[in-house]
Formats: C-alpha cells, sequence, structure tokens
C-alpha cells in the first residue's frame, strides 16, 4: 500500500476506501483548494516532490511539471506532495 | 499581411506559432500542434445548456420579498454580470480570430465565445423573469458609473490589440499616416498587446467572474434565488474551463516553444502582468464596498468578500506562473466550493433540485443478456 507524505510530516497510508488523492486528502483534514473535481479546472492543484500518479482521466487543466491534480488520480508509488498556501 | 477568409498558401499547420503566422485556411483536426484545445471543444460541446431549460419562477417571489439593500447587491451582482459577458460574447472573436494560425485554437475560441453568448441570454431570462419592467434594469448598465469604470479596464486591452491589428494588416509594420495622424505599429509590440490582452481575460474569468458568483451563490446557500443560482452554476462551470484556455495559451506563451518573441515578451510584461491582477482585485474590493453600501447580507459582507477576493487572486496568479501577492491564505467562504463542483461528480446537497443531465446521450452498451426473453 503506497504512502502519502504530507508537507513533510508523517506518511499516512493510502487505503482503498477513496476514489482520488483529493478524497483522501480531504479525509485527513488537509485544507486542499477545489472546485470542478474532475480535472478541467486545476483550483486543486498540487505539487509532486517525489513518487508517481496516476490519472484517472487526463486532465484538461495545465499541470506544470512537478505539478499533479489530486481530483482526478491515484497514487503508483510512495508520493511525497506539497499542498500550496 | 490583410487577413483572408482562406489563405491559398500550401503551408504546414504544425509548425505555425498560436499566432501571428499564416491565416489558417482548411479547418482540420486529424493533426493538430496542440490537442489540448480540441479537448476543450469536446468538454464545452458536452457542458451545452440552454437558459430556458432552468425554472427561475420562484426566484420572482423571493426576490419581492428581499430587503431593499438585498435587491441592490443581486442586481448589481446581475449587471456586472451582464456587462463581462457582453465583452466575452464578441472580443475574443473580433480580437483574436483575425491572428489566430492554427485550426484547433481557431475553433475553439469561437467555441468559447459561443457559450458566453448562451450566458449573456441566460441574464435576459433571469431579469424577466424577476423584473415586469427588464428594461430598466439593462439600461442602468450603460448609466451606472460603477459599472463602467470597470467596463473600461475589461475592454481596453482588447480595444488596443484590435486596433493594432486593423493598422498592421491594412498597413504593415512601420510608421503611417492615418487621415493627418502619425501611427507606429511593430510586430513585436503587437504580440505585447496580444500576451497583456490574454492575461487580462484571464483576470476576467478567473477573478471578477467569481467575485460575482459568490455573490449569487450567497443567496443561494440561504435557499433564496435557487433558480438563479442554477444557471450561475452552469455559467461557472463553462468560465473553469474558458479560464483553463487561457491558461493554457498564456503558459504555452511563456514556454517560447511556439514563438520565442513571445516568451520574451512574457518575460518583458511580468510587471504589467501583475499590475493587471492587482488593479483587478482593487476594484473587485471597491465594488464590494458598492455592493454592500447599504448593508450586508447572511454569509457576506465587504470585508469577507474583499478577503475572498484576495485569497482568489493569489491562487490565480500562481497558474500562470506569477507569485501570490497578498498575506490571506484560507478561502473566507469554502462553501462557494461546493457550487462549483462540476454537475458529472457530485450535486450540491443544498441545491433544491438535480440539475445534472446530460442533452443527446445514447448508451450503446448492448449484452447479449438483453436478449434473453426473446422467442423466435
Amino acid at each position: 500500500m503506497p504512502d502519502v507524505i504530507i508537507n513533510a510530516q508523517a506518511p499516512l497510508p493510502y487505503g482503498s476506501g477513496q476514489r482520488n488523492l483529493l478524497e483522501f486528502l480531504e479525509q485527513h483534514q488537509q485544507p486542499v483548494n477545489f472546485h470542478c473535481r474532475e480535472g478541467f479546472c486545476g483550483a486543486c492543484r498540487c505539487k509532486l516532490l517525489s513518487g508517481e500518479v496516476r490519472y484517472l482521466q487526463e486532465p484538461l487543466a495545465f499541470v506544470r511539471r512537478g505539478e499533479f491534480l489530486p481530483c482526478c488520480s491515484v497514487p503508483l508509488s510512495t508520493i511525497s506532495i506539497e499542498i500550496p498556501k | 499581411m490583410a487577413y483572408t477568409t482562406f489563405n491559398r498558401n500550401i503551408n504546414d499547420q504544425l509548425k505555425e506559432p498560436m499566432f501571428f503566422g499564416h491565416a489558417v485556411n482548411v479547418s482540420r483536426y486529424d493533426q493538430q500542434k496542440y490537442p489540448i484545445f480540441e479537448k476543450l471543444i469536446e468538454k464545452q460541446l458536452s457542458f451545452f445548456w440552454r437558459p430556458e431549460e432552468i425554472d427561475v419562477s420562484k426566484d420572482r417571489i423571493d426576490f419581492q420579498q428581499l430587503p431593499e439593500h438585498e435587491k441592490h447587491i443581486f442586481l448589481s451582482n446581475l449587471k456586472y454580470q451582464t456587462l463581462l459577458d457582453s465583452v466575452q460574447g464578441r472580443s475574443p472573436n473580433m480580437a483574436l480570430l483575425p491572428i489566430v494560425s492554427i485550426p484547433e485554437l481557431e475553433t475553439w475560441i469561437e467555441t468559447w465565445a459561443f457559450s458566453e453568448t448562451i450566458h449573456s441570454r441566460s441574464y435576459t431570462h433571469i431579469v424577466r423573469n424577476i423584473s415586469a419592467e427588464p428594461h430598466k434594469v439593462f439600461d442602468d448598465i450603460m448609466l451606472n458609473e460603477k459599472i463602467l469604470d470597470r467596463a473600461q479596464d475589461v475592454t481596453r486591452y482588447y480595444d488596443a490589440l484590435i486596433d493594432g491589428i486593423n493598422l498592421y494588416q491594412r498597413c504593415g509594420e512601420g510608421v503611417h499616416n492615418i487621415n493627418g495622424k502619425t501611427e507606429t505599429i511593430t510586430l513585436r509590440e503587437l504580440k505585447k498587446r496580444l500576451y497583456l490582452c490574454v492575461m487580462s481575460v484571464n483576470v476576467l474569468e478567473a477573478i471578477r467572474f467569481y467575485v460575482s458568483f459568490a455573490c449569487s451563490f450567497a443567496f443561494a446557500e440561504r435557499e433564496l434565488m435557487e433558480g438563479n443560482a442554477k444557471i450561475i452554476r452552469l455559467i461557472a462551470r463553462d468560465e473553469a474551463l474558458h479560464l483553463t484556455g487561457t491558461q493554457h495559451i498564456l503558459n504555452i506563451m511563456a514556454s517560447g516553444d511556439d514563438d520565442p518573441e513571445m516568451a520574451e515578451i512574457a518575460r518583458e510584461c511580468e510587471d504589467e502582468a501583475y499590475a493587471i491582477f492587482m488593479l483587478a482585485a482593487e476594484q473587485e474590493k471597491d465594488w464590494a464596498a458598492y455592493l454592500f453600501k447599504d448593508g450586508s447580507m447572511i454569509g457576506l459582507n465587504k470585508d469577507i468578500l474583499c478577503q475572498y477576493v484576495e485569497y482568489i487572486t493569489n491562487s490565480r496568479m500562481q497558474a500562470v506562473g506569477l507569485k501570490p501577492r497578498f498575506a490571506t491564505t484560507q478561502n473566507p467562504i469554502p462553501w462557494i466550493n461546493t457550487w462549483l463542483v462540476s454537475d458529472n461528480v457530485q450535486v450540491a446537497p443544498q441545491e433544491s433540485e438535480i440539475s445534472s443531465y446530460l442533452v443527446g446521450q445514447i448508451d450503446n452498451e448492448v449484452d447479449s443478456d438483453e436478449f434473453g426473453d426473446f422467442d423466435l
């Protein structure tokens, strides 16, 4: 089971109960911005510091290298991410 | 240099820059330089809706019962939204179609502007329903100084670009004597006007619209004007897509892969880009003061809306590679997000009735089990 490291804190195991990383972050009370939850608005953009994610659907929003959209992705490996302030 | 509706030069469209290359000839999508624009077109088409589909009859009763200062908030907000979509329904076409050089982007611009015309029609649908004298609402847009002030900054970058394109396409680069006046235009200057124009459109769609959405949804949070909120939800879903479009254009420009000169211009214009964002934020705060001049409403007041302006400005600046400039890091109205979720995923629980629907969807999956009780 891959772990998710958020803002360099203790790793949290990514369970099977969430449909995507945004739901996972919300379940752990992480303050992530969101609008569409479908990958086209880009409001939930976060930094992917290490590890890999898999997109459930290809995002339409602009995603820079080193960023990812939690609303339409799941972790492929243990990932370390940073939620923008 | 003059624009032609069907450029006869045989060119490789994959080698054209987004803007200021050859005019587009064949509208073909079998090969695409930037497939993202076709994906945006498809998404936009899947979003298609008509204002008449949404029942706003209950809003009439709600509106009549609003206290005067809330009527002022509701109507002023609607007038401002009408102004923004009046501009957006025509300007992307007028400014960008004469200079675009790749077919998928050309079609995206047309699809984008078309959807803004639906928004304009929906404001009339709302106003006709809540007022016996809709003309008074619309007539006031051209008389209201607060709105006209803002129209100035919403349109000046479009107008400067269109003016430059007219001169360039008629006379080419250089110093020209037009009706006794000396005018100078260079391609580089035009590219600069284009970059600033797209940046200001991004600000319009990413900040100005969202401030107005906050006001619309604040009524609906109290179960008032819910028909209006349902329409604004559909508009907000479209706008999220449009601003993704302008963010892509800006980021492609800044990357320099498309047109190296555009990347230089993006760097050169950084201070002006910051200024466009900061000025828009200031204007939206002034607008908040005007909206709430006679009193606040439950859930929203001048200070909260100003904090939201700062919050959303920060987030939009980061999306186009700028640094946030405000100290606000928390969304002061987190409830707005529930209204901005795309329909396909989740329906806002506070909504009076479900508005998720798709037009013209056919299920083509037929399993052999379906024929189980067939006898021949």
